[in-house]
């Protein structure tokens, strides 16, 4: 990951310096951010960070105390109509009407968008398709396990098809399939062109789909950073060895920053660039390297990097 | 404001409600308990000589009005903060549906509801017009008021429900301040016409105080009263004198029963008059609410001469035990009536209660629309957007 920032011209998400409070407490202090459209930019941070409230203000729920929003060109408190055309949006615990199917939930959202009736009927059977939930099109809501209902709150954020899509936590509760699926599927929207703005807690699903990814903390942005794979991240590797004796004197002799880890060795190594010149001097030493990986994903790593004054 | 999108949120509500609740058996509830309160209404009224069309309709509109009122709050009373609870509220309001469309729709739905109560209630009103003494334009303008009334119920059960973060107290709010127009209009009335008086000087039409002094001791020369008997006055002996009275402001104090749905309900309804030329005798609760509201509006009348010998003979005399000597005066009886008739046609009362109500109700939709609007700048506490 490697550290970025700039304009983004015409559409897209861009919040500048952003505060919110809700009487003594500061849900969002300081928080900027750009998400560019053809992107899916994760938005990261421990519980509390502030991450919901940044992005039910995006959804035109909420007023900023301070600071400017717009998405697409469009503030959201002073054209909200504006924005909501363009925003699809899921917020984290997906609520639904639990007394219609899941066809009549979506033909409901069409006509809430103002989409012609056969327009929403194909679009409805398009995104179904989509989420994998055509075969419970005829269910009522309320026998949804939680996680088709999560793939129904998708279908429901996509179905007028917006070019800016806000998502709060949009893979709890799903299922290991549907989690690629869902990567899968936002990655093929963000290729279409779409600005996907996406929080998660399950940072190495947001490594495999983010572009892009904002480490917020205490209602603050701490760091944005691209997800390119060849920016330095220091991180934490698990080395196991056949003869762990050797292996400590070759990671002594190589002057790696290690520490034992039971059975096996834990090395800090400034990127992947190290980690690389380091498995190659281990091969060689005879210790009979079994296993060699990052204890953290890039991501997961520079989060807890940022986050590390919470402990 | 988009019809389309307005009735999106009506059926989607109408929708929810149809399926989660047992709608068949509430609504044949509903007709089975109006049906036998008109019934045992008709059985307790129905007399030869009269007509039992007013009590019938009279009784089935009050309770349809009574059961309306408990009713139509639970479809509104929990209807906004039931959806933010649910988190589906801010589905909604992220999509091209206004705060207006939103809170008209709702009350639609609601409305829709409570219209479908009334239908129920309809054949047991037809049974009224059919047993006589009522007249159809009177019977369209008390519905009218009725759906009027009902809108308005909903409208505040609506505004609580925007206004508290839990479905049970805006329930409970709601409840309380029905019951406040109902019963507390009516107790702040009666507690204060006892409390807001006037003494006034009236000119009165009576019998003079000289007149049963005269009976104790007879002035000198006259004839001495058989004793233990004292002579009943006649008209003859009447005279117009002044008196100071304390009489009651009800002048003053009609609006408060001006506010009460029932009263307003009563004094549109069409047993105020038999004006199908059919007597009508017997229980008619509406027609005495209206009359009593009216008189209040109408106030003492303290300009006219109040005349206390209408009801004495005309001429002669009689002892007070005996018969009288003549009979009593029909023609001043009718004047009386007349009279009385006249001012309560000159004080309606329910044009006034619906305008309040009316008010009453478009204010709290305004209120609802304020409290749904989004972006929220200040949230309520306790309050969740989603």
């Amino acid at each position: 990951m490697s550290s970025a920032e700039g304009p983004v011209s015409g559409g897209g998400i861009v919040v500048d310096r952003v505060h919110r409070a809700f009487g003594d407490v500061v849900a969002v202090d300081d928080i900027s951010l750009v998400a560019r459209p053809g992107e899916v930019t994760a938005l990261i941070g421990p519980n509390g960070a502030g991450k919901t409230t940044l992005m039910l203000m995006l959804a035109t729920l909420l007023v900023p105390d301070d600071g400017s929003i717009t998405v697409d060109g469009f503030s959201p408190v002073d054209d909200p109509r504006e924005v909501r055309k363009r925003i699809g949006w899921m917020p984290d615990g997906f609520g639904t009407w639990d007394a219609l199917t899941v066809r009549e939930v979506l033909h409901t959202i069409g006509a809430a968008y103002d989409m012609p009736v056969g327009e929403t009927r194909a679009r409805t059977e398009e995104v179904l398709a989509q989420v994998h939930l055509a075969d419970l099109a005829d269910r009522r809501a309320r026998v949804l396990s939680r996680g088709q209902k999560q793939r129904l709150g998708m279908a429901r954020a996509l179905l007028h098809r917006p070019t800016t899509l806000i998502l709060d936590e949009p893979a709890s509760g799903l299922d290991p399939r549907s989690r690629i699926e869902l990567r899968d599927l936002l990655r093929g929207l963000a290729a279409a062109g779409t600005t996907v703005l996406v929080s998660s807690h399950i940072l190495t699903e947001l490594q495999e789909m983010a572009d892009r990814a904002v480490i917020v903390s205490r209602g603050r942005t701490i760091e944005t950073q691209t997800v390119d794979g060849a920016a330095p991240v220091a991180r934490t590797w698990r080395v196991t060895a056949l003869d762990r004796a050797r292996l400590v004197t070759a990671l002594g002799e190589a002057g790696a920053d290690w520490h034992d880890a039971g059975t096996a060795v834990d090395v800090t190594l400034a990127g992947d660039r190290e980690a690389a010149e380091l498995l190659a001097r281990l091969a060689g030493s005879g210790a009979g390297v079994t296993a060699y990986a990052p204890l953290h994903g890039e991501m997961e790593a520079a989060y807890l990097a940022a986050t590390e004054d919470r402990q | 404001m988009s019809a389309t999108r307005l009735w999106t949120v009506a059926r989607l509500e109408l929708v929810q409600r149809q399926r989660t609740s047992r709608w068949p058996i509430v609504f044949g509830a509903w007709f089975v308990i109006i049906g036998l309160v008109t019934l045992a209404s008709w059985r307790a009224v129905r007399e030869a000589d009269f007509s039992s069309g007013p009590s019938l309709y009279d009784v089935t509109t009050f309770f349809v009005l009574m059961l309306g009122m408990l009713v139509v709050p639970s479809l509104t009373a929990t209807t906004v903060n039931g959806d933010r609870e649910h988190g589906v509220l801010a589905t909604l309001q992220t999509t091209l549906v206004t705060s207006w469309e939103l809170v008209l729709g709702k009350l639609l739905a609601s409305w829709i509801v409570s219209l479908c109560f009334l239908a129920t209630a309809l054949p047991f009103l037809a049974w009224a017009w059919i047993e006589g003494g009522l007249s159809v334009g009177r019977i369209l303008l008390s519905l009218l008021v009725l759906v009027v009334v009902m809108a308005v119920v909903a409208a505040v059960g609506l505004m609580f429900s925007t206004l508290t973060a839990r479905p049970v107290s805006s329930a409970v709010l709601t409840y309380l301040s029905l019951a406040s127009l109902v019963f507390g209009t009516l107790i702040a009335f009666l507690l204060s016409a006892v409390l807001l008086t006037d003494q006034v000087t009236v000119r009165v039409n009576g019998i003079p105080e000289s007149y049963w002094a005269a009976q104790v001791e007879p002035p000198t020369g006259a004839e001495p009263p058989v004793e233990g008997r004292m002579m009943q006055p006649t008209q003859a002996d009447c005279e117009v004198f002044t008196r100071t009275s304390e009489v009651s402001r009800t002048d003053r104090l009609w609006p408060l029963l001006a506010m009460n749905p029932f009263v307003v309900v009563a004094d549109a309804a069409p047993s105020r008059h038999a004006d199908t030329g059919t007597f009508t005798g017997g229980f008619t609760p509406m027609r005495w609410i209206s009359d009593g509201a009216r008189d209040a509006k109408a106030g003492p009348a303290v300009g006219e001469v109040q005349d206390e010998c209408s009801y004495l003979p005309a001429s002669g005399s009689a002892p007070l035990d005996g018969e009288s000597a003549d009979d009593l005066s029909l023609a001043a009886e009718e004047a009386r009536n007349a009279a009385a008739l006249e001012r309560r046609d000159a004080n309606p009362v329910w044009p006034w209660g619906l305008a309040f109500l009316v008010g009453l109700g478009l204010v709290s939709v305004v209120v609802a629309e304020q409290r749904v609007r989004t972006p929220v700048r200040r949230l309520p506490s306790g309050t969740r957007i989603a």
